[in-house]
């Protein structure tokens, strides 16, 4: 997923390949198993209601499940927005915050046809925040808004049986036979071209919900299209401000493992300035901070506000990307020398501290994830300069892309551009807005050779790394995610494997160790990119918030869980 | 009539240079001679004078500075923050890192600049250092060499032009004259910041590729060139002014029944006249240009980091205003002292060569 701004992505060919899942309730019918765990859960925080939440959020892109793509809105989402299954809401320090529960279904799915065939039933009685029951088929038309939208979530279902002439024409989408449900039984009926390993995970995601089936295909954004979880949003203005109150017609306790949410209304003031925003939480105005701490008042504020501050690490990669088809960097040597002239605690420094510097492409959350030792890139100006020189590109023109309007990445950019020229290029730097910027790099006619990017989860398996960010099969002409065309026959037909590896063995040792071997790879033999931190997020909370109730997943805090003191 | 609060400069009768004189002869002097004498009596338009040469020639010492004092250059990097003078290790910005415990960050914030050295790290960072570690007494050089170049290149282009274009629809009347006005017109009719903006983004973007001109979106000459263009009125208008009244003149009925064609009676008879207008509008638009160049910089539509000028490095600075205000003060400053230098020895200057104030420039 991206953090901001949002990246016009299409996923069009990219989570094509897979197994058959998968994940804890695979193959059967958990639910009740499901439930005694995610009760225990969610008790900790259970039942504080109070009156008015009062945040300060970053801006989005969208409001809508079907378009956005963006961390602010899905952690708005998670309480609002439920697919067919959902991650649990659970902090990853205490629980196992990656588990698929069920959310509108009863149960995390059958699975048959060797991983190829889902079934779900829907609960019973399941109503919108309008008030209209929540059918079967809403899951269909659903999927089908997504591709009238074109949203950019649409690549997620690539894998569907029949859905192919909807990718050749996404806004003329009328069907899709490869989903198939009844409304009066309830149930939904997914069959997939393949097995695919992280099928669950892709229904987990705001792309996946289940909307009206009258809900119109443009983006809705005053109000948003009605909710099905504990929460709806009564109002928006984009870029200023939201409303969010108690759905109606939810039922308590109604999906084990779901929070039915402690504010009975939450109150959000959205900016995008670091310091307006903190200020808001440190005098009390708002209770809940959803933006970074700025990086320079870090400081000031964790020594007067250390007790409401938490810092959490974040699944997420910084990384800069370096195009395989343009010199200089087709040159294996060149890239390692980015790689050896890139001081990556200095990085972390320039983000205020708020990283961990990293030489894996894969973060360390993952169990797929192993250090790659010794070192592989110590930074070293003179061994860079010396394989610039082995490579033959000295002299040669690099222009960096990177984001202008984001202080970090403006920062990084020119932090790179400043080596390149250090090490023997003839270094320019663009810096574009965020707005479009993955939209111009993404495009293999902007010919960026090297520059700023990042990657924050979308679902939590190795797939949405390696199938998205670096398999050469993957490589778009636009709306590219690939933005280095890194391309090793042999690791894509690797990463293939891996996600055609039968559902038992899809969190093997042999599978992790198999995952966590491409890290190394693509790092040390080919210095495919060039990795430098894992990212930190704080959250910031006012005093009259209760500490203890901050439940933050792998990549989000989740507003229905706080409570007060 | 404008003082400096001792004496009167419009010295522009015979009776009163004879009295000033001591009942000397009287000798004839030239308007500019008589302009200098004015000026030069003007010892605070002078001083202002002295203070803006000295920012320029400070400016323009900028590699003789980066290279053997601060050692570093304008874009030099070391967010790392450490530097080593006399084998003792001193900071420019403070260390921060994150270790994990049990899965748990624990953070010690950093990366944030330190202040002004002063002369305690051996001439490097006197005026500390910015978030990547750049020395920005060294930028502040720097880019105030790209802010004069700018301002003062862009001012001189659009002098010209204006000149030119004022001449002509002076001289010509009619047709010609409604064109150029409508012309002035158009480009008044839009704030010079909003159209600045407008078209500094869009150059900056592709850079300028037409009519075999190609300059890329990093060049100095995109912001010169838009802020050129969009003064042209400023000092276009008020002179076809004056070159309608002087068409007029019995001088230039001489010059034409002499037999005189278009373009000398323009260049050889109008502008003469003109010129002392034209001297006093280029003074005080300079400090326009420069206003604005840090106003478009600022906003992103001038010069393009990572090269400095002063308004890109108040940009750079504003995010870490509560902490380093310093980052935008010392280029702030600058600023204002170049800009009120400048105005205040225009102002002497229009004194000195149109005592009777007839030339004015209108604040965009």
């Amino acid at each position: 997923m991206k953090r901001k701004p949002g990246r016009s992505v299409a996923l069009a060919t990219v989570v094509a390949a897979g197994l058959a899942l998968v994940l804890s309730a695979c193959g059967g019918g958990g639910g009740g198993a499901a439930s005694t765990t995610t009760s225990a859960t969610t008790a900790a925080t259970a039942g504080k209601t109070f009156p008015v939440l009062k945040v300060v959020w970053g801006t989005t892109d969208y409001m809508d499940p079907g378009l956005s793509y963006r961390l602010e809105s899905w952690q708005l989402f998670q309480d609002i927005y439920l697919g067919l299954v959902m991650k649990a809401h659970v902090s990853c320090q205490t629980g196992d915050c990656t588990k698929i529960l069920p959310a509108l279904a009863t149960s995390t799915g059958t699975v048959t046809n060797g991983g190829k065939d889902f079934m779900f039933t829907l609960r019973k009685g399941l109503k919108y925040s309008n008030g209209m029951p929540i059918k079967a088929s809403d899951f269909k038309s659903s999927i089908i808004r997504d591709f009238r939208l074109n949203s950019p979530g649409i690549g997620f279902y690539s894998n569907i049986v029949g859905v192919d002439a909807c990718e050749k024409n996404p806004t003329k989408c009328s069907d899709i036979s490869g989903i198939v449900t009844n409304d009066k039984a309830g149930t939904i009926e997914i069959k997939l071209k393949q097995p695919e390993s992280d099928f669950l995970y892709v229904l987990s995601i705001p792309f996946s919900t289940l909307l009206p089936s009258s809900t119109p295909a443009k983006d809705t954004e005053n109000p948003p299209p009605p909710a099905n979880g504990p929460y709806y949003i009564a109002s928006y203005a984009p870029s200023k401000s939201f409303v969010i109150e108690r759905n109606p017609y939810w039922r308590k306790g109604e999906i084990p493992g779901m929070p039915d949410g402690n504010p009975d209304k939450v109150v959000g003031t959205m900016t995008d300035d670091l310091a307006q925003s903190a200020q808001l939480v440190a005098s009390g105005q708002d209770d809940y901070d959803e933006n970074l701490l700025p990086t320079d008042r870090l400081q000031y504020y964790k020594s007067k506000y250390g007790s409401q501050i938490r810092f959490y690490t974040t699944p997420s990669t910084y990384y800069f990307f370096m195009n395989w088809r343009l010199p200089p960097f087709k040159s294996v040597l060149a890239r390692k020398a980015v790689n050896y002239a890139i001081n990556r605690q200095a990085l972390v420094n320039l983000r205020g501290g708020l990283g961990v510097p990293t030489w894996n492409f894969l973060p360390p959350s993952y169990p797929q994830y192993k250090k790659i030792t010794p070192t592989p890139y110590p930074y070293d100006l003179a061994k860079a300069k010396k394989l610039v020189q082995q490579s033959g590109t000295a002299g040669e023109t690099v222009t960096v892309y990177t984001i202008g309007d984001v202080t970090f990445d403006k920062a990084a950019g020119e932090y790179l551009q400043g080596q390149l020229k250090k090490i023997g290029y003839n270094a320019k730097i663009r810096e574009l807005a965020g707005a479009n910027y993955f939209t111009i790099v993404g495009n293999q006619s902007t010919k960026a050779q090297i520059g700023f990017t990042d990657w924050f989860e979308d679902y939590p398996y190795p797939s949405d790394w390696f199938n998205i960010l670096q398999n050469g099969e993957n490589i778009t002409q636009t709306h590219n995610n690939n933005y280095g065309n890194v391309n090793v026959p042999a690791i894509n037909h690797e990463i293939d494997r891996l996600d055609h590896l039968p559902p038992s063995q899809a969190f093997s040792p042999q599978t992790n160790a198999a995952w966590a071997n491409i890290d190394r790879e693509l790092m040390v033999k080919y210095a495919s990119t060039a990795p430098y931190l894992n990212g930190i997020l704080t959250s910031f909370f006012s005093s009259r918030m209760n500490m203890s109730c901050d439940i933050f997943d792998d990549s989000q805090d989740d507003f229905a869980q706080f409570c007060l003191k | 009539m404008a003082t400096t609060g001792q004496e009167e400069f419009t010295l522009d009768t015979a009776a009163e240079l004879a009295a000033k004189e001591g009942g000397a002869r009287i000798e004839g002097r030239s308007p500019w001679a008589l302009a200098a004498r004015r000026l030069r009596r003007n010892s605070v338009a002078l001083a202002f004078f002295g203070i803006f040469l000295l920012v320029v020639v400070c400016c323009l010492l900028a590699p003789v500075y980066s290279s053997h004092v601060s050692h570093l250059g304008e874009n030099e990097t070391n967010p790392g923050g450490v530097i080593v003078e006399n084998g003792k290790r001193i900071h420019v910005i403070s260390q921060g890192h994150t270790t994990i415990v049990n899965g748990v960050p624990n953070v010690v914030p950093g990366g944030v600049p330190i202040g002004p050295q002063w002369g305690a790290a051996g001439g490097q960072y006197v005026l500390g250092a910015d978030e990547l570690g750049r020395d920005v007494a060294t930028r502040l050089l720097y880019g105030g060499r790209n802010s004069l170049f700018v301002g003062v290149v862009s001012a001189a282009i659009c002098t010209v032009l204006s000149v030119v274009l004022a001449l002509v629809a002076g001289y010509f009347g009619g047709v010609v004259d409604w064109i150029i006005s409508r012309l002035f017109d158009l480009i008044w009719a839009f704030p010079v910041v909003l159209l600045g903006i407008a078209l500094g983004t869009a150059l900056t973007i592709n850079g300028f590729h037409h009519f075999g001109i190609n300059i890329s979106g990093q060049s100095l000459w995109i912001p010169t060139a838009v802020i050129s263009y969009v003064f042209i009125p400023y000092i276009g208008r008020p002179l076809r002014g004056q070159v309608l009244a002087l068409r007029q003149r019995e001088f230039i009925e001489a010059a034409t029944a002499q037999g005189a064609g278009a373009l000398r009676i323009m260049f050889s008879e109008l502008l003469p006249n003109i010129a002392s207008s034209v001297l006093v509008l280029f003074t005080l638009i300079v400090a326009n240009t420069i206003l604005t160049e840090a106003g478009l910089s600022f906003l992103g539509a001038g010069v393009q980091p990572p090269n400095p000028s002063w308004g890109t490095m108040i940009a750079e600075g504003q995010s870490m205003l509560a902490n380093d205000p310093w980052l935008s003060l010392f280029p702030g400053i600058a600023i204002a002292i170049t800009v009120l230098s400048l105005n205040v020895f225009g102002d002497g200057l229009r004194d000195a060569l149109d005592p009777r104030a007839r030339v004015r420039v209108e604040h965009a």
